[in-house]
């Protein structure tokens, strides 16, 4: 691949989404477009309250309703768990409001809903620990019986010496900085519909990042051979980082199904969708930052604590994430880092955006930006001065093959007109930057992280390219056709995507951690390149000459330096597939990537091959008489190491600004009492695509040379820089720090207001 | 979420569904665009028995200009439609600008004027499912004896949204009321009270027929502002509707009707009074903000604080005034 841009014939042009018009015709199928002959509703009973004890359960009523097939309890789960630390179904305890305690299955929805009204669950209520100064005070009862207190999972992390690091330092500031919980809102609620008719076959259709982890979850949790579970994943809406795997309605549905001797579908219905996944829970870091007088960067000193609610799901990742991220974006000598988890009786949180990092960027930037400012550095420069670069050694021995922070910050600067504006725009306007980063795929989730692809060649010359990584409306499928078309030499139209049986499609782990574009697309290469060696085999005896010196280009076959001879690629293909021996094009890829694994005693490894950076500045201005925030431009610049698809990244880039808009102005699940005061899509606001700013974006390319022609990610990076540069800048309109996501009206005029005295 | 059964009833004539009204009492609903109220019976706040649907009725469909001056919109009026009557848009801007501010596109292709005008009040407490209700305890409004939004309240104070309420008022508009055997025309601040369940003086026997707009005298002046979070989607966090005759720099008639910030439009007399002593003046504009202030009453927190909502209050205040006074003002206004 070591092709130069501008080379490609398919790679990097503008290619419109091959779902787009079949979603914007409504075609598109879903998960709730599926109906099984004498498929049942199912509902789940939640607890009403965020703490106590289940005294009874009564479902005798529920059973004798006509229409009712199947009701479980805790009784029917065979002690079941769904993680660590939660049973499918409460035995004895409730953790949260929305507790999953009872279901039932139905004829129709209006009988199951009744159904579920019908049990009665007597309660004795507790008090509840519902913020995380409470669960860590010392008389503070244990919200679970198996621990001690409430920390669910502390970690530390330390790199190089950060005490003689501090020593060194001619300038250290500390700072507080909180973000409050947020919701993903999905457009396609959470989803289920499960046929375990039959004792040894599952199958689930559900809206997955990863059909590979609920697949061997559900399989060893149910006591299932691997290769008995079938995942269906259609169309997915939206995910952003929270539809990594299995979660409680999907064994729900299996259990009542089993039970029922039917399929089950449950769906969320609207203000469940706030109860069964929260988005991100509360984060407060304490951030003591150390610097040299002329801006040189020395060691950070991290305390995180985040609540992760009533149960730990998969934060225990998260948490170690942002310890090995912290000083993966700008050169630092050291650096120290204590997180903690705090059980609550929130509901309990999950992933949103890229794991946690969205706070600690917001956290960082915030402050290293209120450290330029004593210090009278351009925040600009003093984020150039200390950024990573191509060959660096992160201390957490992350190794960036590929780099393009300098670049995203110098070239996002010159469009924004940072140098006019900074420190010179009238009152109440502000600008301001903010940096990021992100793997590109990597170990950690996994000991591998595999990915596979087939690529089936049909007779006129067209292919079919299987794979099972999911599409929630990044594009990805779109990326592999490209990525596919590229290297078998034809065009996108000639490439069609099977995505999403795991009875038909190859392994792959899945749309997580932005693995997508470089893991499954470095098997698409794969898979490509072994259907042409298949295909070059009749080429070769056609014309006489080595299969190695075949050349597929634009449709057509030929020898290497006789395009005269050429003939089509759907000749190629037909005379294979019609030889004597009736030889089958099937091309087999697959991708490891060889990077390290994780020590979990120091943290210390490359887990992935590429990394992807960027750079965001923001432009705003505050209303001072009503604090209402409005976001004027945005100018995005990401090192995507090569841009596949052109119009998809622009799509992502947009996306991930309007979404880190949405969660720095105007997100916030509003808690009291264990409950989300606002649990709905009027009331959590959610931005419309009318508060969409102008956006400028910069397409910066650094051809990493792990990475599929060059290509890193573009999946949730972007996001990365978007709240500090938002926060950098109404800090820089109002001339207050701010240090609390996300920045409503409210709060900004209070800031202003203090200011003022 | 699913609805509740019900029965479903749709006349094919206003006196059949005054009759069915009649004979249905308080287990029946008036069924409209039914934006607010499914999503209310989803929610299982209301269950009534009966809906009868009136959004088809050709009796309250008319728009016309009658002889003492007003003009007669009829309650069945769709959104959409009015939005876009530029007759209606030139003699009553503020009006349409409400009616623009309502919900979104897809919303106001559904609802009517009519059930925008009697829209029911809401709250953080009030307006969720019921299983989200069930976690605490019983309110005035569910059945109990505390309030969840204002802490000790004795009474509910549940707000009005309704971005056409104010307007109603400020424009002295009145509202025709019919039930079986008698037709009533109410000044529309009369129409509504302060009282955070019972927020209109109708009976359940009752219909709005329509809403009678005074045509203007050509010194008149209207404004209409609404501050929320987002462009469209989204209940107003206040509003404000003004009006004012101005001959020169006599100002007189001047009407300043606070939405969304109280159980009724809120009409603020002595922020008005401080404009038709002293004119439209800077000074007096600025003064007339802080007045508002203080003659505001209880103010019922939804996501945001009192003190945040009583701070919109003073700026909505001088915004529109600065619009009526023939500067542009900067707008929150929705158009989605
Ligand atoms: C997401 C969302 C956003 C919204 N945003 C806004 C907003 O920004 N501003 C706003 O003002 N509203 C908003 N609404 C509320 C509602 O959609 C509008 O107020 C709409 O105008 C209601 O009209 P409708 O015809 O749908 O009323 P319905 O729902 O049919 O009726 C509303 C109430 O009025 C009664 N009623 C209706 N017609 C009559 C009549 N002729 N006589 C007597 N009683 C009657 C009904 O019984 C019911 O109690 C929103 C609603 C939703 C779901
Ligand atoms: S304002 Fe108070 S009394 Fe009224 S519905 Fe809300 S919580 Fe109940």
């Amino acid at each position: 691949m070591a092709k130069k841009a501008g080379h490609y014939t398919v790679v990097g042009t503008r290619q419109p989404r091959l779902d787009g018009a079949l979603k914007a015709s409504g075609r598109a199928e879903f998960t709730d477009d599926v109906v099984l002959p004498g498929m049942l509703r199912g509902k789940i009973v939640r607890s009403p309250i965020p703490s106590g004890k289940i005294l009874n359960i009564d479902t005798s009523k529920a059973e004798r309703l006509p229409g009712v097939r199947a009701v479980i309890t805790y009784k029917d789960t065979n002690g079941l768990m769904s993680g660590s630390d939660k049973f499918l179904l409460c035995e004895n305890m409730v953790h949260f409001f929305g507790d999953e305690v009872a279901a039932v299955a139905a004829v129709d929805e209006d009988t199951a809903l009744e159904a579920a009204e019908l049990i009665a669950v007597d309660y004795e209520p507790l008090p509840p620990l519902l913020s995380m100064e409470e669960a860590m005070a010392a008389q503070a009862p244990a919200l679970h019986d198996f621990m001690t207190d409430n920390i669910a999972d502390e970690v530390t992390m330390s790199f190089g010496d950060p005490d003689q690091a501090f020593a060194e330092s001619d300038y250290i500031r500390e700072d507080e900085f909180s973000v409050q919980p947020t919701h993903s809102a999905f457009s396609e609620h959470h989803i289920v519909l499960a046929d375990f008719s039959l004792p040894d076959r599952l199958t689930v259709w559900t809206p997955i990042q990863s059909s590979a982890i609920i697949k061997s979850s559900m399989a060893s949790n149910l006591g299932l051979t691997d290769s008995s579970v079938r995942i269906v994943n259609l169309h997915t809406g939206g995910a952003f980082c929270g539809r990594g795997g299995d979660k409680p309605h999907h064994y729900i549905a299996a259990l009542l199904s089993r039970k029922a001797g039917r399929p089950v579908k449950i769906m969320c219905t609207a203000d469940e969708e706030f109860l069964v996944y929260r988005g991100g829970g509360k984060y407060k870091f304490k951030l003591r930052t150390g610097v040299k007088k002329d801006g040189t960067l020395m060691v950070m000193d991290a305390d995180l604590v985040h609540d992760c609610g009533a149960y730990m799901e998969t934060q225990f990742i998260l948490l170690r994430f942002v310890g090995s991220n912290m000083q993966a974006l700008y050169k630092m000598n050291a650096s120290r880092y204590l997180g903690k988890l705090i059980y609550t009786n929130n509901p309990p949180y999950f992933f949103h955006h890229g794991a946690g990092l969205v706070a600690m960027r917001f956290a960082i930037d915030s402050q290293l930006n209120l450290i330029a400012g004593e210090l009278g550095i351009d925040p600009v420069d003093f984020r150039f001065k200390n950024a990573v670069e191509k060959g660096y050694i992160t201390p957490a021995k992350f190794t960036y093959a590929s780099c393009g922070l300098k670049e995203c910050i110098t070239k996002a600067a010159r469009k924004a007109g940072w140098k006019k504006k900074y420190g010179k725009l009238p009152a109440y306007r502000g600008i301001g930057i903010g940096c990021g980063m992100l793997r590109s795929g990597g170990k950690g989730m996994y000991d591998h992280d595999n990915s596979s692809v087939f690529i089936k060649l049909e007779e006129a010359g067209k292919a079919a390219l299987f794979t099972g990584l999911p599409d929630m409306g990044q594009g990805s499928h779109t990326t592999m056709a490209i990525i596919a078309a590229e290297t078998l030499g034809i065009r996108i139209e000639d490439i069609k995507v099977v995505a999403g049986d795991t009875d038909v499609t190859p392994y792959d782990v899945g749309a997580i951690s932005q693995r997508g574009t470089f893991t499954t697309g470095n098997a698409t290469i794969n898979a490509a390149l072994d259907a042409k060696r298949q295909l070059a085999k009749t080429a070769a005896e056609k014309f006489g000459v080595k299969p190695a010196v075949i050349i597929f280009q634009d449709r057509k076959v030929y020898p290497k330096g006789s395009p005269e001879k050429a003939v089509s690629f759907e000749d190629i293909v037909y005379a294979t597939l019609h030889s004597d021996e009736g030889r089958y094009v099937m091309g087999r890829g697959f991708y490891n990537p060889p990077s390290g694994q994780s020590d979990m005693s120091k943290y210390e490894a490359n887990t992935a091959l590429a990394y992807s950076f960027g750079a965001q500045i923001a432009e705003v201005e505050v209303d001072p008489e009503t604090g209402m925030v409005k976001l004027l431009r945005m100018t995005v610049a990401h090192d995507v190491g090569r841009a596949i698809n052109v119009l998809g990244v622009e799509g992502q880039l947009d996306g991930q600004v309007f979404s880190g808009m949405g969660q720095t102005l105007f997100e916030e699940c509003v808690m009291e009492g264990g409950q989300v005061l606002n649990p709905s899509l009027l009331d959590y606001k959610l931005p419309r695509p009318f508060e969409v700013p102008e956006i400028e974006r910069i397409i910066v390319e650094t051809s990493d040379p792990y990475g599929p022609f060059g290509a890193k990610e573009v999946g949730q990076g972007p996001i990365q820089c978007t709240s500090q540069a938002i926060a950098n800048a109404v800090s820089n309109a109002i001339g207050v720090p701010i240090k609390e996501l996300p920045i409503t009206p409210e709060r900004v005029l209070k800031a202003i207001r203090e200011k003022a005295g | 979420m699913r609805l509740p059964r019900f029965e479903y009833v749709r006349p094919q004539a206003l006196e059949e569904a005054l009759s069915v009204l009649a004979q249905s009492g308080s287990r029946a609903k008036i069924l409209a665009g039914g934006t607010d109220l499914l999503v209310n019976m989803k929610q299982r706040t209301v269950c009534p028995e009966v809906l009868v649907s009136i959004k088809t009725l050709s009796e309250l469909l008319m728009v016309s200009s009658d002889a003492q001056g007003f003009t007669a919109i009829g309650s069945g009026a769709n959104l959409t439609d009015l939005a876009a009557n530029a007759g209606i848009a030139e003699k009553f801007p503020a009006f349409i600008q409400a009616v623009r501010a309502i919900a979104s596109k897809h919303i106001r292709n559904m609802a009517c004027i009519g059930g925008n005008v009697c829209l029911d009040t809401r709250c953080w407490y009030y307006n969720q499912s019921k299983l989200w209700r069930d976690a605490r305890e019983r309110c005035h409004r569910t059945g109990g004896s505390v309030c969840h939004a204002i802490k000790g309240a004795a009474r509910c104070h549940a707000i009005n949204s309704s971005d056409t309420a104010p307007v109603l008022v400020a424009l002295d508009a009145k509202i025709s009321v019919m039930k079986k055997g008698e037709n009533r025309l109410i000044p529309a601040r009369q129409f509504y009270c302060d009282d955070g369940i019972r927020n209109t003086i109708l009976e359940p026997s009752a219909i709005v027929t329509a809403i009678h707009l005074p045509d203007g005298n050509g010194a008149g002046r209207s404004a209409f502002i609404k501050l929320s979070m987002r462009r469209g989607i989204d209940f107003a966090l206040c509003s404000i509707a003004a009006r004012a005759n101005i001959n020169g720099a006599g100002v007189t008639d001047v009407r300043l009707v606070l939405g969304s910030i109280a159980s009724m439009p809120i009409v603020l007399e002595k922020a008005a009074q401080v404009i038709m002593e002293a004119g439209l003046t800077q000074s007096a504009i600025e003064k007339a903000g802080e007045v508002a202030r203080t003659e505001l009453g209880i103010i019922t927190n939804l996501f945001t604080s009192a003190g945040y909502k009583r701070q919109l209050a003073g700026v909505l205040v001088k915004q529109a005034l600065n619009e009526l006074k023939g500067k542009t003002a900067k707008r929150g206004g929705a158009k989605a």
